[in-house]
């Protein structure tokens, strides 16, 4: 019986039969139906990974270990809760004028084939193959920023693929010397470029030529992470895109991009035996963090703050992973993945907020939101809640453990610095949100929306949120220990 | 003839091929007209499928033929084709204007291409054929950035990231013996070509609401 094959297979024709289906309904009705069928073949995988350690597929073309197998489960639950909220977002676009039929058909085929290509990334065994889906990612992912096809968001969605395009010519770069140094002095005609042989001879590897490829691939993927000094297109897309596709690139895209980040970093620590790439990710991550919290502070736009909470949450998770204690890196993951169920909550909320104002701007939004979107209100202060990192929410123990283990193996100036900008991104998020959700009505609203929109798609993510927050169930718990392992060095 | 020295004249040729793609980026730095610009682009391209041919042959490896070959179907008769066809649909001047004269432009490619130089000393020994190819690979990627800031024009832009692009591709020809796996190449052409073809949807769109491809006029979000 195969599963990765499949978990491929499914958004992929899902997404190539939205072009043959005519109404709006089946279309969504088949992202939900893929995402939900991907959903369920992930938690089969994570069952197998934990019985078997890894699954090979296809001659070793694919192949998931406990790492990957966490990635599918965020990359399914983002992508059906956004196809969840995508019907009645667009049949609200569709009424307002603002899309076309042929614009919404266009978003049902390309979000599956981006949640394909992020599939891939994380099955393929093949770094080259890798970065090829990185790539295709990158490309579904742009015609879904430039939706919408105003002026602003063809301005994103250019930045977002100029600098994306340079970044993954140097992540490609930073792949081909990883393949230079893996088939020196190879007697077999190609050497195998697989990540299970890669391990197998990362100490025999040169370590200047690994060296020299993490760099790249630091800057490269790092690009498509959002790290600060290279995260400028980061808030532009975030805020032009359909909150949809927000929610996915937040949600999870940046985290596939650190992912194929972290299997180079795995691999150089291997090879180099020293903390090179850690320092590396620490200095990345930390300005990462300390470069949101002023941004968020002072941001006028309700996507753009929330692109700049997501910038500072993959900075946590880097310091986590670069700390380089079970601990920490074991706080980075779940930190990964509340992220991952807290972020869209916002963007849809968002989304509900933009379509009624017609604006994202905070001051012509106004005060009171309350009054006209009660349900949403309260959906997105929970999700608010869990973003600042306030109990009992799941990021507040994460951001714990990513602190404390740091203390533990006597790290306290760094502890001491993220703890720092958590504090300042907290106050800002709750200090911008709540200027906007409380407080009496000042302007009328200029369009209608029913309380209950988007609200299958919120509580079903605040609810696992909420669940997982305080129950792990064993199994999770066990998978996320082995991906902890892996990214630790643990063979 | 034997083998020794078709060794030492597949070297040699690559040696020659990728200095006269070194050439031929410098000529597109200088050049200022947007057809002849693409036309270089392909002529880069085409030295590029030569080197892999070479390559090929010296080390009789089969599946880089295929690299060759793929390499000029896309990048030299393609993308060209397909450029040429966008620039006369959106009607611009064919004129680019460089935010760098030409002069200076070219001090800046000459301190770019030393730093290659630099870079690449420590690795020579990992070149399989021809001297300092891994050098060319590494100026023609500074080289395409700088490309990149100096120009304005969307397809000039375009243009740069191709020529990246090329530079990634010399040094994978170059470092490997017998060039990366097939699927690898196979994935990598293939998102060059749908790469292109999304940013000429992008172009076409920009153009159609700003009137104009000038990026520098991409400049409304801000902090």
């Amino acid at each position: 019986m195969s599963l990765l094959a499949p978990i491929l297979i499914v958004p992929l024709s899902a997404g190539l039969l939205c072009l043959l289906v005519r109404s709006r309904r089946a279309m969504q009705g088949l992202n939900v139906l893929a995402f939900a069928a991907t959903l369920v073949l992930g938690v089969c995988l994570i069952l197998e990974v934990l019985a078997r350690d890894e699954v090979n597929e296809w001659n070793a073309f694919f192949r998931a270990d406990a790492l990957s197998a966490f990635m599918v489960l965020l990359i399914s639950v983002v992508s059906l809760a956004t196809s969840l909220y995508a019907g009645r977002y667009f049949q609200r676009d569709l009424a307002a004028n603002v899309v076309t039929t042929g614009r919404v058909r266009e978003f049902f085929v390309l979000t599956p084939l981006f949640a394909a290509g992020m599939f891939l990334v994380v099955l393929a065994n093949n770094l080259g193959v890798m970065w090829a889906a990185v790539e295709g990612t990158a490309l579904t992912s742009v015609l879904l920023v430039a939706l919408y096809n105003r002026r602003t968001s063809l301005e994103a969605a250019w930045k977002y693929v100029m600098l994306g395009g340079l970044g993954l010519a140097l992540a490609l770069f930073g792949t081909v010397l990883l393949y230079a140094a893996a088939s020196k002095d190879q007697t077999e005609r190609l050497p195998s470029f697989n990540w299970s042989h890669l391990m197998s001879v990362a100490h025999e590897l040169d370590p200047r030529l690994v060296k020299l490829a993490f760099a790249f691939a630091l800057v490269g993927y790092g690009t498509k992470a959002g790290l600060a000094p290279m995260h400028t297109w980061l808030p532009d897309a975030h805020s032009e895109a359909p909150s949809p596709t927000s929610a996915m690139l937040s949600g999870v895209s940046l985290k596939i991009a650190l992912y194929a980040l972290l299997r180079f970093h795995i691999l150089t620590t291997a090879c180099v035996d020293s903390a090179f790439s850690r320092h590396l990710l620490l200095g990345f991550g930390l300005f990462s963090m300390f470069l949101a919290a002023p941004f968020i502070l002072v941001q006028r736009n309700l996507k753009r703050m929330l692109a700049y909470s997501s910038l500072e949450h993959v900075g946590l998770i880097c310091v986590g992973i670069a700390m380089n204690t079970s601990v920490t890196i074991f706080g980075a993951l779940l930190h990964m993945g509340y992220h991952a169920l807290t972020k869209p909550v916002l963007f849809f909320a968002a989304g509900n907020i933009h379509q009624t104002f017609h604006t994202l701007e905070f001051r012509l939004i106004g005060s009171g939101v309350v009054k006209v979107l009660p349900v949403t209100v309260l959906l997105m202060g929970l999700a608010a809640m869990a973003a600042a990192g306030l109990p009992p929410f799941g990021l507040f123990f994460s951001e714990l453990t990513v602190i404390s283990g740091g203390i533990a193996a006597g790290k306290v100036a760094v502890s001491v610095l993220v703890l720092v900008a958590l504090i300042a991104c907290f106050c800002g998020i709750l200090q911008q949100l709540t200027r906007i959700l409380l407080g009496a009505r000042q302007r009328e609203r200029t369009s209608d929306a029913r309380p209950t929109d988007g609200l299958a798609a919120m509580a079903l993510l605040l609810g696992a949120l909420l669940v997982f927050s305080v129950w792990l169930p064993g199994p999770l718990l066990e998978l996320m220990r082995q991906a902890a392992g892996i990214i630790g060095g643990k063979p | 003839m034997n083998l020794l020295s078709t060794i030492e004249i597949s070297s040699q040729l690559v040696t020659l091929m990728a200095a006269l793609m070194l050439v031929v980026q410098l000529l597109m730095v200088v050049q200022r007209m947007l057809f002849t610009n693409i036309r270089l682009f392909a002529i880069q391209s085409l030295l590029l499928a030569g080197i892999a041919t070479v390559v090929a042959y010296a080390h009789h490896a089969g599946h880089v033929y295929i690299v060759a070959v793929l390499t000029f179907i896309g990048k030299v008769l393609f993308l060209p084709w397909l450029l040429n066809r966008l620039v006369r649909r959106i009607q611009i001047h064919q004129e680019i204007e460089p935010l760098l004269n030409a002069p200076a432009s070219m001090l800046v490619c000459g301190g770019l291409t030393l730093l290659g130089y630099v870079v690449a000393r420590p690795f020579t020994s990992l070149e399989r054929l021809g001297n300092n190819t891994l050098a060319v690979a590494i100026t023609l990627l500074l080289t395409g950035f700088f490309l990149m800031i100096n120009r304005r024009k969307a397809i000039t832009q375009v243009l740069a990231l191709l020529t990246i692009e090329n530079g990634v591709m010399l040094a994978a020809v170059a470092l490997t013996s017998y060039g990366m796996p097939l699927v690898v190449e196979l994935g990598i052409f293939f998102d060059v070509m749908v790469a292109v073809m999304v940013l000429g949807i992008l172009v076409y769109r920009i153009r159609e609401s700003f009137a104009s491809m000038d990026t520098s006029k991409l400049n409304q979000l801000k902090g």
